[in-house]
């Protein structure tokens, strides 16, 4: 009896809920695959939190939803004073939620907060290079690097600006303030996250009146819960329902699969067998069938072309099995073992690629022997870098649009996910790094894309498209750095 | 040795066989009169055959992908073909086949875990229940710690240690699994220990070892049984879930559990990568079940009283229908 009770109650408050947004048309729902950690915007790398305060804080600088770089809380782009000096300009008249104004200290205080060694804050990969900051006058701050860094304004694009007054209660974490187009309301833990529109927001007016977040882990439940209409957008929609939902959108995002081959040890030490890797695996069957064309065969290289350093001479290894078995035999490497190693769950189809790959050098005649591992394991053995397995499958996501993140960690010799020694490859990226004149950048990059394809680091597989899934009356283009901005939502 | 003696091992051994033989032929009779158990037991050896001989009777290669034919329906459906009569999967691969071979992994796992966790479970709560004392309470504790102790974690350390393979997942669902045969038999063994003939087994003079296993545990063969059954679709089920993990079996092999775990994502389009190896365990867990339950109904003595009440009230009842029916038709 209980039980009916429990069940009576639960239809009277979906009824009830159903009510409240058919009054208040302005108010939507997002379903996130993840509750955040903690709402305390500089802390976590999370994807949950920044959902949730994508909206609830500006950043020094915006990306337009085709990825340009715009000023949101500058009034203009930084300018460098001198090799490692950037001056900074904010806009006049800005607040936070709580009163507090948004002034160069403010900005100040953010970025020393971030790259606290104390603070010990897991986006500092993002801040790496800024040594220090000072505020020149009111709206004005010197931004100060450990060499030439000309990424900086990208980095300042991650920049969330805190109220420094505020954010050093020990409440800022649950009850977050910013300058964002939308208020926080409540958080009930474990069930949903409630922001307003801020009235006083600087930008125009956001139409969307009121945001409710939810978290629903498993993708099934996200799916049905847009059919029945309780949500208004749900992420990583599977390709194959796109058809069954009311709207989707799509847009070429961040996520690159590949898979990286240990260039110093095994039978992946001959580039003969690595470019047979290549030519083995069929990416146009990957993309069409695996991804339903929702994914884009990667260009020889890990980067999308809208990101700095593409370059767009470089082309990706035809699907050619009969060259891959050649170049196998050639290399005398027939019937050895390839080991391979994934994980499942975290990416979208992440274990099926796999297989499918694994498949596709069977057939060149390899011995694959697949390991899949649970998430943490995973991470240990991509990660390892004292013994490299032959090959490992990853999924690289890289936010700042630009080539030196994901060099970095996955190209350059030494990197956290690195296979290779290669001493030229290495130096290149290192030029880049600290090159300030673009277009020599740029072409220090082009180099080291070729050097790579040439040599073949990696197994390069696909650039995969966000899907989102949109109720009828949710008109959203999406957005190339897959940020969910309720302000560029509308209801019809 | 001299011949007689020899001739009288002979003997002894003739008798044996033909005793054993008997016995063989009367557990024929009994599964003739258990119409139910009769059909477990040739379902059982169907799939154990079928297991067996798995790359002969699979149409194709359960590994072989073609990512132009994916979720592929079954071949009543209109877009359906006779080459992947039960459609194939999300990597093109053909449903058929993979369960066919998915048999083996688990219906091994499953065996193999059943007996590893009951045979060490079962020695275990026989001990702490018959002895008392401190092994009782050593057991039992025991029982507890591990109990609390996540399951999940102690697979992953047994992972770090030994990797991912089929006898890890076998290792593990046994040691995450043997806590539950020994907290029952523990409590069946207290109750039964109190009994006339286990006391006149312990007057008679038996040692420990021989009470436990002569005389207590063919008693508690029905519940031991029908846990044992219970456990065995909870088994097959575990193993698809370290297996999706990667704690389990690695790909390209694949199980039952592993099949329906993979299908899940895809329910809303492509129902048969869940409902066709999601039958094939249903049909085995019930197999197992018909067995069991005609295995508990002979091997319980209490039962077999049963039975024989009930057949000869048939055979009484039929007798005294023909005598009244004679009375009728006679003037």
């Amino acid at each position: 009896m209980k039980k009916y009770g429990r069940l009576l109650l639960a239809a009277v408050l979906m009824v009830a809920a159903f009510a409240g947004t058919a009054q208040a048309d302005a108010q939507i729902t997002i379903a996130l695959g993840s509750e955040p950690t903690t709402l305390d915007p500089q802390i976590r790398e999370d994807g949950g939190e920044r959902a949730v305060n994508d909206n609830i804080y500006d950043t020094v600088l915006g990306r337009t939803p085709e990825g340009d770089l715009i000023p949101s809380l500058a009034v203009r782009m930084p300018e460098l004073v001198d090799a490692q000096t950037w001056e900074v300009t904010l806009r006049s008249g800005i607040t936070f939620h709580n009163g507090e104004p948004l002034n160069a200290d403010a900005v100040v205080y953010s970025i020393k907060r971030v790259i606290d060694p104390e603070f010990n804050s897991e986006q500092i990969s993002f801040f790496s290079t800024i040594k220090d900051a000072r505020a020149t006058g009111d709206l004005t701050l010197h931004v100060i690097t450990d060499g030439p860094d000309p990424i900086l304004p990208t980095r300042l694009y991650w920049l969330k600006v805190v109220p420094p007054k505020y954010s050093k209660d020990p409440k800022f974490a649950e009850n977050p303030v910013g300058t964002g187009p939308y208020r926080f309301v409540t958080w009930q833990r474990g069930q949903h996250i409630d922001l307003v529109r801020n009235e006083d927001y600087w930008g125009p007016a956001p139409q969307i009146t009121s945001v409710r977040y939810r978290f629903i882990e498993e993708p099934g439940t996200r799916l049905a819960g847009l059919m029945a209409g309780e949500f208004d957008l749900i992420t990583n929609l599977l390709p194959e329902f796109t058809a069954h939902v009311p709207k989707s959108v799509n847009v070429l995002g961040l996520e690159h699969p590949i898979i990286i081959l240990n260039a110093d040890k095994g039978v992946t030490r001959d580039v003969r067998v690595r470019k047979a890797l290549n030519y083995a695996v069929d990416k146009q069957a990957l993309a069409k069938g695996l991804f339903e064309g929702f994914a884009q065969v990667a260009q020889g290289q890990l980067l999308s072309p809208s990101f700095f350093g593409y370059n767009d001479q470089v082309k990706a290894y035809p699907y050619d099995p009969d060259k891959a078995r050649k170049l196998i035999q050639e290399a005398g490497a027939a019937g050895q073992t390839i080991e391979l190693i994934g994980t499942s769950g975290r990416w979208l189809k992440d274990r099926d690629l796999v297989e499918a790959v694994a498949d596709y050098w069977k057939k060149a005649g390899l011995d694959v022997k697949v390991r899949i591992f649970e998430f943490n394991e995973y991470l240990n053995r991509l990660f390892d870098r004292k013994t490299r397995a032959d090959s490992i499958f990853v999924v690289s996501s890289n936010e700042l649009l630009d080539a030196d993140k994901s060099f970095s960690a996955y190209y350059k010799a030494g990197g956290v996910g690195a296979s290779n020694t290669d001493e030229t490859l290495a130096d290149l990226i290192d030029a880049a790094r600290s090159e300030t004149d673009e277009q020599k950048r740029e072409s220090l990059y082009h180099q080291a894309v070729e050097l790579a394809h040439d040599q073949a680091y990696f197994v390069w597989l696909l650039n995969i498209e966000d899907i989102y899934g949109l109720s009828q009356r949710l008109v959203w283009p999406g957005r190339v750095d897959a940020r969910l901005l309720v302000k560029e939502m509308r209801i019809q | 040795m001299s011949p007689t003696s020899a001739d009288t091992l002979e003997k002894a051994l003739e008798k044996n066989r033909y005793e054993r033989v008997e016995k063989l032929l009367e557990l024929g009779r009994e599964l003739k009169r258990d119409k139910a158990g009769l059909i477990g037991v040739i379902l059982i050896t169907a799939l154990v055959m079928m297991a067996v001989f798995a790359p002969m009777i699979a149409p194709h290669d359960p590994t072989d992908q073609d990512l132009t034919a994916r979720l592929a329906p079954p071949v009543w459906y209109e877009k359906g073909t006779w080459n992947h009569m039960l459609g194939t999967d999300h990597l093109g691969r053909d449903v058929l086949s993979r369960t066919i071979h998915g048999a083996r992994v688990s219906l091994w796992v499953g065996a193999a875990v059943v007996l590893l966790a009951g045979g060490f479970g079962v020695v275990m709560g026989l001990m702490a229940g018959y002895l008392g004392g401190r092994t009782d309470a050593f057991v039992m504790r025991w029982i507890d710690t591990q109990v609390a102790f996540p399951g999940l974690l102690l697979a992953l350390i047994i992972l770090a240690v030994i990797g991912p393979s089929l006898t890890t997942v076998v290792v593990v669902l046994a040691l995450n699994g043997w806590m539950v045969y020994g907290r029952m038999t523990r409590s069946a063994v207290l109750s039964i220990r109190q009994s006339p003939y286990v006391e006149a087994a312990e007057v008679v003079g038996c040692r420990w070892p021989r009470v436990i296993f002569r005389h207590i545990l063919p008693n508690l063969t029905s519940p031991l049984l029908t846990l044992a059954i219970l456990e065995f679709a909870r088994i097959v089920l575990a193993e698809a879930a370290l297996s999706f993990l990667g704690l389990g079996i690695q790909p390209p092999a694949t199980s039952w559990g592993l099949d329906v775990s993979m299908g899940k994502n895809y329910m809303f389009m492509a129902w048969w990568l869940v409902t066709i190896p999601g039958c094939a365990i249903a049909v085995t867990v019930l197999a197992i079940n018909l067995v069991a339950s005609w295995l508990r109904l002979i091997s319980d003595p209490q039962e077999r009283e049963k039975q024989f009440a009930r057949h000869m009230a048939g055979a009484m009842r039929k007798k005294m229908q023909a005598s009244i029916e004679k009375e009728l038709k006679a003037p």
